[in-house]
């Protein structure tokens, strides 16, 4: 296995950056970088040094931190060296260990490592994936759960007594000359049932998950000069974008993430819809109609002081076939007429860019088709498609099996469906051998003609 | 070096898998001799008097599609036939027999004397020869040197067999038979790794001393079901079988003498089979259940031997009177022969290949007990896959091996040679990843194309064959062509009987409802074919049809695990280097060097998680 290098710390200027180092060959090139053949820190313990080129010229002061194999992330012997966050720096110690023989590591190799060497498994590399993704609290939160194995050992239980019942039946094929109890269908029909239920309530928690990952993609749309801007701005909590009393000062999309309720929002300002002036204009409103089609919800800005006109309305039947919340700006000034029946089955909400009064509504509104919950207060949350998949194929065919039994199909029938559900969760918390269902069968009942 | 005799193939044990492989080799034409320890004593029942049982007759139906010889033997010398799970599905249903001891000794060893090219031998083995790497032949106990091009060890228990009774032990290989100690040796002194394992046997009865009033009785089957393709008729005359029951006043008597139990006072170091507990471990680790059920069970027609099913013990021979006289209906009970427990030898079967051919030493295969496995069926079938491909490793030709998804002796293979054992294999249908397509009666559909191939079928099984296929392709072709319609007769009367039904539905739908017996489709057949279709036959063909939907999904399964096997392995890809790899995956994958992934799934013994590690390293980009 040869030895990886990279920096752990984002790119550009910092206090510190961090640059690590994994594989056997780490312990050396930190003693090639402090010129001391015999530097032999103890593991998990801090020593400030002078890095060196192979001049002796000092590069930088840094602390640095041996971990031991196999008590390291990776499982390797693995250095950190804490160095000064100038890039420049960074950049020459970086040349300078690949010349020891370090290799750059590639995407996630550190994490891959610690995964072949059994430090994490699969559901905990991907929760990795997910923490160093995480963009609001929760997720980091969430990503944190997952790489402790909350998801697995939720699921073992499930796992557990899925095992429980397909003992119960396999027995009954197996072992028909011995002397065992006799299957009780309407029993093990309601423990699956329960079973389902649990997982399909876990399953369910994807519909939140998922967006604490993903996010939602929020673009404001109007006419021009409704106030889009101005609400994007009071939403961001800072003048992101130009805001003149010109129609038409937005040209271009501007896209910025809050976090409402502990959940990603993109909110995308887009140009004013009407007949384009000119050119440039005619290009902004192409992209607003491009991120229309991308968002996955839709504020259709309207100003409430004025009336509804045509172009207001043009808009509204556009947002239509698509999740939209009809905003009634500037409701600090009077009002014009009701209007009411051009917002005929939206959600409407009053807001006033200028004194943020009902901005809270607007951010509920905005979550609400979403069917979140706050995601800062619950448990543990779904987040990964592939694992959401699983449980749903895992119910999907405890389903299955269910309604077998239930027609009194022979168990080997209803076994399939309990052996592939086994097999979905198992991806997740890891495989179940034959081996272990037989060994469970034989120290639960005496088998033995 | 000079020989008394040579031969192409020489079996050593004349147990259920040296008489397979003895009888394989010799029909495919190779000079054959079986060397037994006694003549007498070939085709032994050691234990239980019986063949057969779930998973157990699926084995026995494989061996005879493919063209081995125990189908043949029990059914002409079976005495009660019971096919076993008759109210599951299709399946996991299994023919199991009970068989006439001495009968079916006496019909396996006239099968044998009767097989051209096939010699038998009186004598113990005591060593193995090899020249220039190779299996050359094997001494004798008097001294006699015999040469072979190919060997197979089939020795059952007798590899430094230790009997146990209470604290008494003596070297045996079965109770009464000397253990073959030297040839044990002889392994050991090779190198191959050598393990410890147990099993045991219960006391047998003298019928007249027991109150069969006291039992309950059990039937065979009125119309058995045969293990052969090629047997029409069950002709051996049908007994009863009893059941009983243990006591606690019997279980407490063991509590207390449970110190005389060489299996609790430490002496057994081998491991025993965790679903055939002795008495003992039943009364200790299900102390809970406050009775054992027990089989009383003739061993034949000519004598009164009865086999004491369920009470298999090590506790001292002097005790094992009084204890089973505790059974209700047993108080006035003989003992003919104590039982006892053993101890043997086996050889890991990872150093085997999928034609049981060791990789130590090519030429040498390995069947039955000696890797590890238990039961008459396991040892056969192995004994079948061992003879078969010494012959043809002798003949130069290529060697035929089975699929997990094809066979239940692929999947026994493949487990023995990939993951080794830790206590007697015995084969279960959970086992079969793909059961629902490994019934007992389409043995011959999936096998015995290959038994024709490699020339063990002969012609009249391979023409019984075919008429059979083409029998059932015709009524299978009826449920999909033929329809129930609401004009006619039948109509109202099978709507009574399951409730809705459409106005038209084909035979095949219909016998997928709930409410649907076998009966009723034969009845609504054409009436041609309804005269001209036997029982057997329509059941094959509502099997299929029941199943069909769950083989396609199964297939698809298989094709989506196989959904990476063109993905390639770089030719500097370093095996070492990947630390989740174990010394031993390493010396495969470097032995084979396979070019992709799916070469590398079909190395035999490559683990699971050897696999998930390779498939990371080739699949995430460096």
């Amino acid at each position: 296995m040869d030895t990886i290098v990279a920096v752990a710390t984002p790119p550009g200027r910092s206090a510190i950056a961090v640059i690590r180092v994994s594989g056997p060959q780490s312990l050396d090139i930190t003693r090639a970088l402090v010129h001391d053949d015999s530097f032999t820190p103890e593991p998990t313990h801090v020593v400030l040094k002078d890095l060196k080129t192979e001049d002796d010229e000092v590069l930088d002061q840094a602390l640095i931190t041996f971990f031991k194999s196999p008590h390291s992330f990776t499982g390797e012997d693995m250095v950190e060296i804490s160095c000064h966050g100038s890039p420049v720096t960074v950049r020459k110690l970086l040349d300078r260990i690949q010349q020891l023989d370090a290799r750059f590591a590639g995407p996630g190799e550190f994490t891959l490592r610690a995964c072949r060497n059994g430090k994490m498994n699969l559901s905990q590399a991907e929760a990795i994936r997910d923490l160093i993704n995480a963009r609001t609290t929760a997720a980091a939160q969430q990503a944190t759960r997952q790489l402790k194995g909350e998801l697995s050992s939720a699921l073992s239980v499930s796992k557990q007594q899925l095992i429980n019942i397909i003992v119960k039946l396999e027995s009954a094929l197996e072992f028909v000359e011995d002397d065992l109890p006799h299957l009780q269908r309407a029993a093990v029909l309601d423990e699956l049932a329960i079973l389902k239920s649990t997982i399909d309530s876990l399953a369910a928690t994807y519909q939140t998950g998922h967006l604490l990952r993903d996010g939602i993609r929020v673009a404001f749309v109007g006419r021009p000069n409704v106030g889009k801007s101005s609400l994007f701005n009071r939403l961001l909590s800072r003048d992101r974008a130009i805001v003149t009393e010109l129609p038409g000062t937005t040209r271009d999309s501007l896209t910025e993430s809050i976090a409402i309720n502990g959940i990603p929002v993109t909110l995308t300002d887009t140009a004013g819809i009407r007949e384009a002036g000119d050119r440039i204009e005619a290009i902004g409103v192409e992209r607003t109609h491009r991120a229309m089609a991308d968002a996955d919800l839709l504020v259709v800005v309207i100003d409430a002081s004025t009336e509804v006109q045509e172009e207001d309305r043009e808009v509204i039947e556009r947002a239509s076939n698509s999740r939209h919340v009809v905003a009634f700006n500037k409701s600090d000034l009077p009002a014009a007429a009701e209007n009411n029946d051009t917002v005929n089955g939206s959600k409407v909400v009053h807001v006033s860019a200028v004194t943020g009064a009902g901005l809270s509504d607007l951010s509920a509104a905005i979550l609400e088709p979403f069917g979140t919950v706050d995601s800062e207060s619950v448990g543990l949350l779904v987040t990964d498609s592939r694992h959401y998949d699983l449980l749903v194929r895992a119910v999907a065919s405890l389903e299955e099996s269910a309604s077998l039994l239930k027609a009194n199909a022979s168990e080997e029938l209803v076994l399939v469906g309990l052996h592939n559900a086994l097999s979905y969760l198992g991806e997740i918390t890891g495989e179940t051998t034959t081996d272990e269902i037989l060994g469970r069968i034989f120290s639960t009942f005496c088998i033995g003609k | 070096m000079i020989f008394d005799e040579f031969f192409d193939v020489v079996v050593i044990g004349g147990g259920h898998a040296g008489c397979e492989a003895a009888s394989a080799a010799a029909r495919l034409g190779s000079n054959t001799a079986l060397v037994t320890i006694n003549l007498d004593l070939i085709g032994q029942m050691s234990c239980n008097p019986a063949i057969g049982g779930i998973a157990k007759g699926h084995l026995v139906r494989e061996i005879d599609a493919l063209g081995g010889i125990m189908g043949r033997v029990i059914d002409r010398t079976g005495i009660q036939f019971r096919l076993l799970n008759r109210s599951r599905g299709p399946a996991v249903q299994s023919p199991r027999a009970q068989a006439d001891r001495s009968l079916y000794r006496t019909e396996m060893r006239a099968v044998l004397e009767h097989t051209p090219n096939l010699q038998l031998r009186q004598g113990m083995v005591s060593d193995l020869l090899v020249l220039k790497d190779r299996i050359a032949g094997v001494s004798m106990q008097d001294g006699r040197q015999i040469g072979a091009k190919a060997v197979v060890i089939a020795a059952g228990t007798f590899l430094n067999g230790l009997v146990h009774t209470g604290r008494t032990t003596y070297t045996a290989g079965r109770a009464g038979e000397p253990a073959s100690i030297e040839l044990a040796e002889a392994l050991k002194r090779m190198g191959f790794p050598v393990g410890r394992l147990k099993t045991g046997t219960p006391p047998r009865l003298d019928g007249r001393t027991i109150d069969w009033d006291a039992f309950e009785p059990q039937s065979a089957d009125e119309k058995p079901v045969p293990f052969s393709f090629s047997t029409d008729e069950i002709q051996q005359p049908q007994i009863r079988c009893f059941i009983g029951y243990t006591s606690d006043k019997l279980h407490d008597a063991i509590r207390r003498n449970l110190d005389e139990s060489p299996l609790y006072s430490g002496k057994i170091k081998g491991v025993g089979p965790r679903y055939c507990p002795s008495i003992e471990d039943k009364v200790v680790k299900f102390a809970e259940k406050d009775r054992h059920q027990l089989f009383l069970e003739p061993e034949g027609h000519n004598t009164n031997e009865v086999y004491l099913n369920g009470f298999s013990t090590s506790l001292p021979a002097a005790m094992q009177q009084d204890l089973v006289r505790m059974i209700r209906g047993l108080e006035e009970v003989r003992i003919i022969r104590p039982g006892y427990a053993i101890e043997y030898d086996f050889v890991d079967p990872r150093e085997l290949g999928p034609d049981l051919q060791c990789h130590r030493v090519p030429g040498l295969f390995h069947a039955g007990q000696v890797n590890g496995t238990t039961g008459y069926e396991e040892a056969a079938c192995q004994g079948l896959i061992a003879g078969m491909n010494a012959a043809l490793t002798v003949q130069g030709r290529e060697s035929l091996t089975l699929r997990r998804e094809e066979s239940y002796i692929g999947v026994l293979v493949d487990d023995l040679i990939r993951q080794g054992v830790d206590e007697p294999y015995r084969i279960f249908t959970s086992r079969a990843e793909y059961r629902l397509a490994l019934r007992h009666d389409n043995a011959d559909e999936r096998l015995s194309k290959y038994g024709r191939e490699v020339g063990l079928l002969g012609n009249q099984e391979w023409e019984r064959f075919h008429q059979r296929r083409d029998r059932i392709a015709k009524v299978k072709k009826a449920l999909v062509s033929e329809r129930l319609r609401s004009s006619e007769p039948a109509y109202a009367a099978v709507r009574n009987l399951i409730g809705e039904l459409p106005e038209s539905i084909s035979l095949a739908e219909l016998a997928k409802r709930s409410g649907v017996e076998t009966e009723h489709i034969q009845q609504l057949l054409p009436a041609a074919l309804r005269t001209e279709t036997t029982r057997e036959d329509l059941e094959f063909a509502l099997a299929d049809n029941l199943y069909s939907g769950y083989i396609k999904t199964q297939e698809a399964a298989i094709s989506r695990l196989n959904s990476h096997d063109k993905t390639p392995i770089p030719s500097s890809l370093n095996f070492r280097g990947m630390s989740g790899l174990s010394h031993e995956m390493i010396e495969r994958l470097e032995r084979v060097r396979p070019q992709t992934f799916g070469q590398a799934r079909t190395i035999p013994g490559m683990t699971p998680a050897a696999l998930s590690t390779l498939l990371v390293s080739v699949t995430v980009p460096n």
